[in-house]
């Protein structure tokens, strides 16, 4: 069986992070979240991904080359209109039953196995979230769906929704054709005309599905996922180095004399680390960063290719690849309400958002929740108490 | 140059040949052929690309058999002159990769003895050849051939009566042997193999190897059997596909930031402040250096090039760059002289000979390629490797941005022996080292705009590239870059050597990319562009992103992120690269395969 998965959007939402990659492509646990989906269908038996990519495909395209078990093709979808066009572009590539998925979305191996042996023609993962009016909600009788309601008005009750998850047969794109004609682009309108036409779509639960949609959904997502990254040791580990908890290590990284890491923490390949540093759970730090000595960094998402100066203090905060920090940087954590597109989010614990390439000088200090756009330059002895959009200075 | 290809075990041998003829078509394209014996010997052969060739092969049965794909040097590009070529009584076939320079004497002598020839190619000796000393085994006359052929060769031949065997010989060209379970493979390189096995031995010059389905078997020159450590190959099958990317070149120009990391991760310290090269490359270093050769061709001479600007200025040791074919025959081979080579493959004739003749002077010589267990690796006193994984794409582009900085870290280490540079220095090189893959993504991100100032480029018929310094050999690279995919006309000159005659060529229909810099020369390159200007062509200026100057005196600018000095250089040559890659795809030109042209030259 083939897969279909939509990589194309470029994720408003999660901006400035999404400015220099994809969404899909932001890690989590030092992996992108793609590359989940990506395994979760491999080993669920899927010989063949077809991948729908659009905003910064070369991002995806050049990180997945080495990507091994299963044929991956791609297609664009030069507008990212709606999921059911992004859907569309796969066609000429299905011509027997094959499942489709979203690329932003954390699932697990088994429920996309109960999805492909599912008999009926078409079925979709469902799921209970107690925000639902995010989502397509879903009304079902004995497993078959009756309904989808595409974001329904503030309701704070448990609902069933869409995962955005399923499986078809080659018919539907009939379907998607005459929903596209009518100028309505989305996989949902797609599938309530479906059940209009009489299609009889199964659902079937899953069970471990995590949506990205805001950045703060990040740092929960890293915990949850860091907690599943088995201890390995690569690189070299200098004398007098204290690593307690699960610690995984890339190669060519050098943890320095007096470092003190408490685990869940992964630190990627070609990193340098400490002398006398401290990282405590639950940390992600990517490829070829530098931590410089004497200082801490607790429950954050660092990217590729950061440079942290000595001294600093890094608490719930997700920094951007590239983005170097002099010494004495500080975020501290606390509560804040941020603010994403119109949406208002009230937070106990969330430190700094850095894009990607940022330049800060020493002794910053960036106020709760605050959110610095990418290749913003900060000047040495800032605080920060609003929001930096990108390419800013700050003097 | 060509690539040639031998299998024997339990698949349909014909499936494997074409697959493996795929992957070495970076080699040559002109034609192709095979040849497989299911009990009688049958050949297929044709002009064209393996991509087209492959419908119109017949399917041959039979599970052992050679391939080849064709790079003309000797012979025009015709059916008769693909491989395989056959023997008078049709038993024997070879594939060959090399130039027989004694084919003339050789065929004469056979034409005396009553063989006839199909072919214009050197390569046909070789099977008859080996039919005039075949009796009853195929090896010994393979043994007795290869001592009367002079130059380079690597081939395979198998025989009818023996339809269990393959016999290879290798001298100055490449060949390695394929270790698999049940089978066994022949082949120019390891992409070929690649999707088949990643265990490889490598045959020196001079052996040559007896391969059946389960066993190996390797002689020396003195037909004395002799063992081989095999080798694992840490490349992926996958690096050799487009991953999506419309070609090899874009791919492997995104690979870029990714590759240069590979080049430094391992050997440059931020915290110790350090670079760290091999133990063999690092105590060649530590000697008494007077001065430096480097030798090279093609692409690598240019980077070698701007590594003379890099290593003079970081070590003050005068450096001499030199062409191979030159110096293999010309240079002075000077013992107190440290001699560097660069060859991406670590298998070109012209580098390797030049290698040769730097060694048995006494030189200490030390080599970068890419590609490890390669003759170049097996010869030079140390080696640096680039890393940066299988480039397929025939201009090369990661390979170039690696080869830079792989001399940069020669220099740098050099500078710490020496102590030519504080550890402020050698510190604030580092940091700006690190910043380099953030500085390509920069420019990856900046490919649209680029395509679009490829329209003021795509009409010429003539471009001159202009810079000074580092920029120089920058510009030569951007020229060959336009001219090997696009067929442009294309020139690079020191900016000020344009005004000793090159200006004569000057039209208004001759747009000019000039590299501007802000260092010591920024108002000699803007006076430059002032001259050029005068005479009508338009500017693209390629420029840092601090410069405001710029605009007044260019027509179109093209920035680059600022990095000290000359770090700057590897995200101009992105810039050289995507600005090559975009001319020629608005011109429809086969970008992976130019025309005449091939990856590795193997022959000189």
């Amino acid at each position: 069986m083939k897969a279909v998965i939509l990589a194309a959007g470029e994720g408003r939402r999660l901006r400035p992070l999404t400015e220099t990659m994809p969404k899909v492509m932001l890690p989590v646990a030092n992996k992108p979240v793609l590359e989940y989906v990506f395994d979760a269908v491999k080993n669920s038996g899927i010989d063949e991904i077809v991948v729908v990519v659009g905003y910064k495909k070369e991002v995806i395209m050049e990180y997945f080359k080495e990507y091994e078990g299963v044929d991956v093709i791609y297609v664009v979808q030069d507008k990212q209109l709606g999921t059911a066009h992004a859907l569309l572009q796969a066609k000429k590539h299905i011509n027997e039953p094959f499942i489709v998925l979203s690329g932003d979305n954390i699932i697990d191996q088994k429920s996309i196995s109960k999805l492909i042996h599912n008999e009926s023609e078409y079925s979709m993962l469902v799921k209970e979230t107690p925000y639902p009016s995010k989502y397509g909600v879903v009304t079902a009788e004995k497993n078959i769906l009756k309904e989808l309601v595409e974001k329904p008005p503030n309701e704070n009750l448990k609902r069933f929704v869409s995962t955005g998850i399923y499986k078809f047969s080659p018919s539907i794109f009939n379907t998607i054709e005459n929903v596209i004609s009518l100028g309505d682009y989305s996989l949902s309108s797609v599938i309530q005309s479906a059940i209009e036409q009489g299609k009889k779509i199964s659902t079937i639960l899953a069970d471990l599905w995590m949506d990205i949609a805001y950045p703060w959904d990040f740092l929960s997502i890293n915990e949850t996922m860091a907690h599943s990254v088995p201890s390995s040791l690569g690189g070299s580990i200098e004398k007098g180095v204290t690593l307690k908890g699960r610690v995984s290590i890339g190669n060519n990284t050098t943890i320095y004399s007096g470092c003190y890491i408490v685990g869940p923490v992964i630190i990627g390949d070609g990193c340098e680390i400490g002398p006398n540093a401290c990282i405590f759970p639950s940390t992600a730090i990517g490829d070829n960063s530098v931590i410089h000595p004497f200082s801490e960094i607790r429950n954050s998402i660092i990217m590729s290719d950061v440079h942290i100066g000595s001294n600093s203090f890094i608490s719930h905060c997700i920094i951007g690849r590239g983005s170097t920090m002099k010494h004495n940087f500080s975020s501290t954590a606390g509560k804040s309400t941020m603010e994403v597109e119109g949406e208002f989010k009230k937070l106990e614990d969330i430190g700094a958002i850095v894009g990607a390439d940022c330049s800060i000088g020493s002794h910053v200090v960036i106020d709760p929740g605050k959110i610095i756009g990418t290749r913003c330059t900060l000047g040495s002895m800032n605080r920060i108490i609003k929001n930096v959009s990108s390419n800013s200075k700050v003097m | 140059m060509c690539g040639i290809i031998g299998y024997t075990g339990h698949r349909a041998a014909n499936d494997v040949l074409i697959e493996s003829l795929k992957r070495l078509e970076y080699r040559g394209y002109d034609s192709a052929g095979i040849g497989i014996i299911d009990e009688k010997l049958q050949t297929f052969k044709d002009v064209g690309e393996i991509e087209a060739l492959q419908y119109t092969i017949p399917k041959i049965k039979g599970n052992i058999g050679i391939g080849h794909t064709r790079w003309a040097t000797h012979g025009k590009v015709s059916k008769e002159n693909a491989h395989p070529h056959l023997s008078c009584d049709k038993k024997i076939a070879i594939v060959h990769n090399g130039i027989i320079e004694n084919f003339r004497v050789l065929r004469e002598e056979l034409e005396a003895k009553g063989h006839t020839f199909t072919s214009q190619t050197d390569s046909e000796i070789i099977a008859h050849l080996i039919e005039d000393e075949y009796k009853g085994n195929l090896e010994k006359a393979v043994f007795s051939s290869i001592k009367k052929i002079k130059g380079s060769f690597a081939f395979v031949a198998i025989c009818e009566d023996e339809p269990e065997k393959l016999v290879g010989a290798r001298n100055e060209s490449p060949l390695i042997i394929g270790v698999g379970d049940n089978e066994n493979f022949l082949a120019s390189d390891v992409t070929a193999l690649l999707k088949f096995t990643n265990r490889v031995l490598y045959l020196d010059d001079g052996e040559f190897c007896i391969v059946t389905k389960d066993s190996i078997h390797i002689f020396d020159k003195s037909d004395a059997e002799i063992q081989k450590e095999e080798n694992i190959i840490e490349w992926d099958f996958n690096d050799a596909k487009k991953s999506g990317f419309p070609h090899f070149m874009l791919k492997e120009i995104y690979e870029q930031s990714d590759s240069v990391q590979r080049v430094l991760r391992g050997r440059v310290s931020e915290i110790d402040r350090s670079i760290e090269l091999p133990d063999k490359v690092e105590s060649l270093l530590n000697d008494t250096i007077d001065s430096i050769h480097i030798v090279a061709c093609g692409t690598s001479l240019y980077s070698g090039m701007v590594g003379k600007y890099l290593i003079e200025k970081i070590t003050n040791i005068p450096v001499f760059v030199e062409i191979s074919s030159e110096y293999r025959y010309f240079g002075t081979k000077d013992r107190s002289s440290l001699v560097v080579f660069i060859t991406q493959s670590g298998e070109t004739a012209d580098t390797l000979g030049a290698l040769k003749k730097a060694k048995n002077a006494g030189s200490r010589t030390i080599v970068v390629t890419n590609v490890i267990g390669s003759t170049a690796t097996r010869i030079a006193d140390g080696f640096v490797l680039t890393q940066c994984g299988p480039e397929i794409g025939v201009a090369a582009t990661k390979t170039f941005t690696s080869q830079m900085l792989s001399l940069l870290l020669i220099a740098l280490k050099i500078a710490t022996i020496r102590k030519e540079l504080g550890s402020d220095e050698i510190y604030s090189y580092i940091r700006n080292l690190k910043d380099i893959p953030r500085q390509i993504r920069q420019v990856l991100a900046q490919s649209d705009k680029i395509a679009d100032m490829a329209k003021h480029l795509k009409d010429a018929t003539s471009v001159f590239f202009i810079g000074r310094g580092v920029n120089y050999p920058l510009s030569l690279e951007g020229a060959l870059k336009l001219k090997e995919i696009s067929y442009i006309h294309a020139e690079g000159f020191a900016a000020g050597e344009i005004k000793h005659g090159p200006f004569a060529l000057l039209t208004k229909d001759t747009p000019v990319v000039a590299i501007v810099t802000r260092d010591a020369t920024y108002d000699k390159i803007i006076s430059n562009i002032g001259e050029i200007k005068a005479r009508g062509p338009q500017v693209i200026a390629i420029a840092d992103e601090k410069d405001t100057e710029i605009e007044k005196h260019a027509d179109f600018v093209l920035r680059f992120p600022t990095n000290t000095g000359l770090l700057s250089c590897v995200s101009i040559t992105v810039i050289l690269q995507l600005l090559a890659y975009h001319v020629a795809k608005l011109r429809g030109c086969s970008i992976d395969k130019p025309r005449n042209l091939a990856k590795s030259v193997t022959v000189e």
